[in-house]
């Protein structure tokens, strides 16, 4: 079998491993399934944080994030990752530094007293990118590694600020009004359900929610009232961020607001490790905030 | 070339233009500098050369001083060269025996702060021209005779008022629709600003009285196929489009007495295949064979053949006796001769989808405002009544997005400058919700209000009265809620400075114009240039705004630049006058700039036959040699086909090969010393 496997650099991130361990598994189990074989980056550092690192000092952003980069090179492999975060450093640092001679001269300038280059010989990609694309995966090829489908499932989808843009660098096409994903949610058999204001931010990005939580947590209440408009019965994203402010979020709404949601969020790999019919306690479900019974109990 | 050789005798005049050349280099020293040159007899200067004064200097020096050579040092010969050509004549010379010297446009104006380099700069130029006077011969302008007929090429408002004006004035006109019917754009409309009369009702008598007008030859569902010729003597192909119905005339001349369509409708009621009316935006429905609407003119049916199945149930409908329908019909060609052309070819809209944020096609509430007009017209497919699309409701908050794509320089479907009759069409529409829906509010996002013509800041401020709310600043995306169907227009407001999000029932989108897909063919076709924006381009934006560079073709309405109809109209009755001048004169005059071919030279290799832009030039057998042979009446006198002949057969009259020289010489062997 795994001579037909595609290989790629799996880079964790820090959020999935050590808040949603769910996620992690999920991704190697899933991915595995549809011929793709996730391999550790061995000596992988922090992607490092868009927000964070990319408001205080570009250099080290790109630095930080060129090394990842050069591990994967080192390895010969592609770079595939789960979080939106990661994917706005480290697939965007690939693309600038690729595209920019005197920045890249720079980074190497640094990098070389660890004894690496960035060379720009591998791409980046998100792992739900790698699942849409026709040429890896494909939606057709993903519904046939359904074994359980989420059939009667009303389940939203939130693409999340850093996987769309900046548009001008992305390669998704339509950044404002993008379907790829809801078209890979009724692969599983479920319906995606469409909500207002649907590409507006988590409020976790951008470091608001480490700067301003009420506000932060404002901006998510309001889209966990649209959520609740359209009778979701589950939220799904590609981004533990995303998935924590969610999930995490609504408890803290729920102290500083009163108000109480009770919505289930599962990042799309949980998601989709479900209908492939792994167990709750195997996606390590029980470590969500917010429990996911209500949602498992329609399709168990 | 000319050996008689005459001793030159110049004069030169020195224009002060007021203090456009006299505030920024020294006339009396160019003056001077003049006398001292040689075969220059008189030099003299006046404040302004082209008063009436300031020529009687021209007209008297050449009687009193035997001039054979006039130059003139003043502003452009774009402005004034016909003006001293003028007066040249007058003073009993041939008028192209003078020279001008651009000292204004190119050096007084450019040189304002360096009144010594301008001074030694205007001396260079009066040599320059100078040594060209001394050389310059009697030339004779060419005339050619007229047509006495026109053709207009776009049967919208512009068009019509273009061609009722030449046909009232005695002129047989072709007017060429490629739709089934006249009224153009105009006639989709509702209503029109700021009069608020409806549009069909003022358009209507137009339609019919070019349909009815004895000197005007009404050629709707026609196209341009091919254009050949000169000013005065156009050769038009038309393609008269397959329609599968015949008029009274056609039937008669196959012989069917009293037949054809009488516009009855029999037909379209028994017709089985349905599609999207494009007259309605596709928001109604109409049959295969099809009238746009009730007010066409031609009332005469059409037949869409890649919509149509051939049943034949129309031809039995149609009966007997007007035997109109002919389902066999195809395209026929018809060739006109013409002495000038018109185009008024209109417009198009922008795919405004293409702009996503702003979700036109993707949110059902998010329409154009021509859609807009269309369900609030009487006679559009609502009856009148406006409503959501998505559910039928009647909307009572209804967004006005301005500028949408207009006076846009980011790049994609946007466009750089103004559409010119949103503003006011949106304000339109805000009055006409206010007016049909009691209660209903407009919200006009707008970046400018352009109000600028007569009445139209007056009806601005009717609206404001009336209820209309303002908000300024370009909309940044439009959302969707899918559950009410209803739309978040997110915006800033630049007057209050903050972000705003205001829910909407229905949103107006008003699209950027643009020059519709086949004005890039038809341009070629008739020789005509474009503006950067791909807008067809007038000889000069102010002096000539309704002829082209092509002699004898004209432009109205807004294919030239976006227009509303007073503006449109008004273009079209200038073009009318400008295309029958030549017409009533009976014939043009032609610079004689052209090139000529000196046959001894020529060794008919026709290289110059490629490189020539007007198509100007033939090879021809004379005396038992091939040479080329220049049609006088279609050369522009570029000089390509002269700079281009290896072996200097071609004489560009006016700008020979020895004038050139003689200037250049001037330049570098007599002049520049500092």
């Amino acid at each position: 079998m795994s001579g037909n496997m595609r290989q790629y650099a799996f880079f964790l991130g820090c959020i999935a491993p050590n808040r949603y361990p769910g996620c992690e598994a999920a991704a190697i189990k899933t991915s595995a399934k549809v011929g793709i074989e996730l391999l550790p980056l061995n000596g992988a550092g922090c992607c490092p944080a868009p927000g964070a690192f990319g408001a205080i000092d570009l250099k080290v952003w790109y630095a930080l994030a060129a090394r990842n980069i050069v591990l994967a090179e080192q390895m010969n492999m592609d770079i595939t990752l789960i979080c939106n975060g990661c994917y706005k450093s480290i697939w965007e640092v690939n693309h600038i530094l690729k595209h920019d001679d005197e920045l890249r001269d720079g980074v190497n300038e640094v990098l070389a007293e660890a004894d690496m280059e960035f060379k720009g010989s591998i791409d980046v990609w998100h792992l739900a990118e790698l699942y849409y694309d026709d040429k890896i995966c494909g939606v057709d090829k993903l519904a046939s590694t359904v074994t359980r489908p989420l059939t009667g499932t009303k389940i939203a989808v939130h693409y999340g600020c850093h996987l769309m843009k900046p548009q001008k660098e992305r390669h998704f096409g339509d950044t404002e009004n993008p379907m790829w994903i809801d078209e890979l949610v009724e692969a599983l058999g479920a319906e995606a359900v469409q909500y207002r204001n649907k590409m507006q931010c988590c409020g976790a990005g951008g470091g608001v929610r480490g700067y301003d939580l009420t506000h932060s947590l404002d901006i998510t209440n309001e889209k966990l009232i649209n959520l609740q408009e359209v009778g979701a019965d589950a939220l799904t994203e590609v981004c533990p961020f995303c998935q924590l402010q969610y999930d995490r979020g609504q408890v803290e709404i729920q102290e500083k607001f009163g108000q109480t949601y009770d919505l289930p969020v599962l990042h799309f790999n949980e998601l989709l490790g479900l209908a492939q019919g792994m167990t709750p306690q195997e996606l390590a479900l029980d470590l969500h905030a917010i429990d996911c019974k209500p949602f498992l109990e329609k399709i168990l | 070339m000319a050996e008689t050789k005459e001793e030159p005798r110049i004069g030169v005049f020195i224009c002060h233009c007021g203090t456009n050349i006299a505030g920024s280099l020294s006339i009396e020293e160019v003056k001077e500098y003049a006398e001292s040159l040689d075969g220059v007899v008189v030099a003299d200067e006046y404040q302004y050369m082209c008063s009436t004064p300031g020529q009687s200097k021209i007209i008297d020096a050449i009687a009193e001083h035997n001039l054979n050579g006039v130059v003139v040092a003043a502003c452009s010969p774009r402005l004034h060269e016909p003006t001293f050509r003028t007066a040249t004549e007058e003073g009993g010379l041939n008028k192209f025996r003078f020279e001008m010297a651009n000292i204004r446009d190119q050096n007084s104006w450019v040189h304002m702060h360096d009144w010594k380099g301008a001074t030694d700069k205007a001396k260079d130029q009066v040599l320059i021209a100078v040594a060209k006077a001394r050389m310059l011969e009697d030339l004779q302008p060419k005339s050619v005779p007229v047509e006495h007929s026109a053709l207009v090429l776009g049967g919208g408002v512009g068009g019509m008022q273009a061609a009722l004006d030449l046909a009232s004035a005695g002129i047989k006109t072709y007017l060429v629709e490629k739709a089934p019917t006249v009224g153009g754009r105009m006639s989709q409309l509702d209503k029109t600003f700021p009069t608020l009369d409806c549009s069909q009702c003022i358009l209507t008598p137009k339609m019919v009285d070019v349909g009815r007008h004895p000197n005007i030859e009404l050629r709707t569902y026609t196209e341009v196929e091919n254009v050949e010729g000169y000013i005065g003597n156009f050769t038009i192909t038309l393609r008269k489009k397959a329609r599968g119905v015949l008029d009274p005339t056609e039937a008669e001349a196959r012989g069917i007495v009293g037949g054809g369509c009488n516009g009855c409708g029999d037909c379209a009621e028994v017709c089985p295949v349905i599609k999207p009316n494009p007259f309605e935006f596709g928001m109604a429905p109409r049959k295969a064979i099809y009238i746009y609407h009730p007010q066409v003119m031609p009332l005469q049916y059409t037949i869409d053949f890649d919509s149509c199945v051939k049943c034949g149930l129309c031809v039995d409908a149609c009966g007997p006796e007007k035997r109109a329908i002919d389902l066999e019909s195809v395209d026929t060609f018809e060739q006109i001769k013409v002495g000038t052309c018109i185009i008024a070819i209109g417009y198009d809209y922008i795919p405004i989808e293409e702009k996503r944020e702003w979700g036109y096609k993707q949110y059902d509430n998010v329409i154009t405002g021509l859609e807009f007009e269309r369900l609030i017209c009487a006679s559009g497919p609502t009856g009148g009544h406006l409503i959501r699309p998505s559910d039928g409701q009647t909307p009572m908050k209804v967004g006005f997005v301005l500028c949408a794509g207009s006076r846009d320089n980011t790049g994609g479907v946007n466009k750089p400058y103004c559409s010119r009759f949103c503003c006011m069409y949106s304000l339109k529409h805000a009055h006409q919700i206010m007016e049909k829906i009691p209660g209903a509010v407009p919200y006009i996002f707008y970046m400018d209000i352009r109000s600028f013509g007569k009445m139209y800041e007056e009806f601005y401020y009717r609206i404001q009265n009336e209820g209309a709310k303002f908000i300024r600043g370009r909309v940044a995306n439009i959302l969707e809620d899918p559950i009410t169907k209803n739309l978040i227009v997110n915006t800033e407001d630049t007057l209050l400075g903050r972000p705003v999000s205001m829910e909407m029932d229905m949103v107006v989108l008003a699209a950027a114009i643009q020059p519709k897909p086949e004005a890039e063919k038809i341009r070629q076709m008739f020789g005509v240039s474009k503006s950067q924006d791909g807008w067809l381009l007038e000889a000069h934006p102010k002096l000539n705004p309704c002829g082209t560079t092509t002699a004898g073709i004209y432009l109205a309405g807004v294919c030239q630049a976006p227009k509303d109809i007073p503006d449109t109209v008004a273009q079209a009755e200038g073009a009318a006058s400008a295309a029958s001048i030549p017409i009533h004169t009976g014939e043009v005059q032609l610079e004689p700039y052209f090139a000529q071919c000196v046959d001894d030279l020529c060794a008919g290799c026709g290289m110059c036959l490629n490189q020539c832009p007007y198509g100007a030039l033939d090879l021809v057998e004379k005396n038992g040699r091939t040479v080329m042979e220049v049609t006088e009446a279609k050369c522009k006198g570029c000089g390509t086909c002269g700079g281009f002949c290896p072996g200097g057969a071609i004489r560009m009259q006016h700008f020979t090969s020895p004038q050139i020289c003689a200037q250049i010489d001037a330049f570098l062997l007599e002049g520049g010393e500092q």
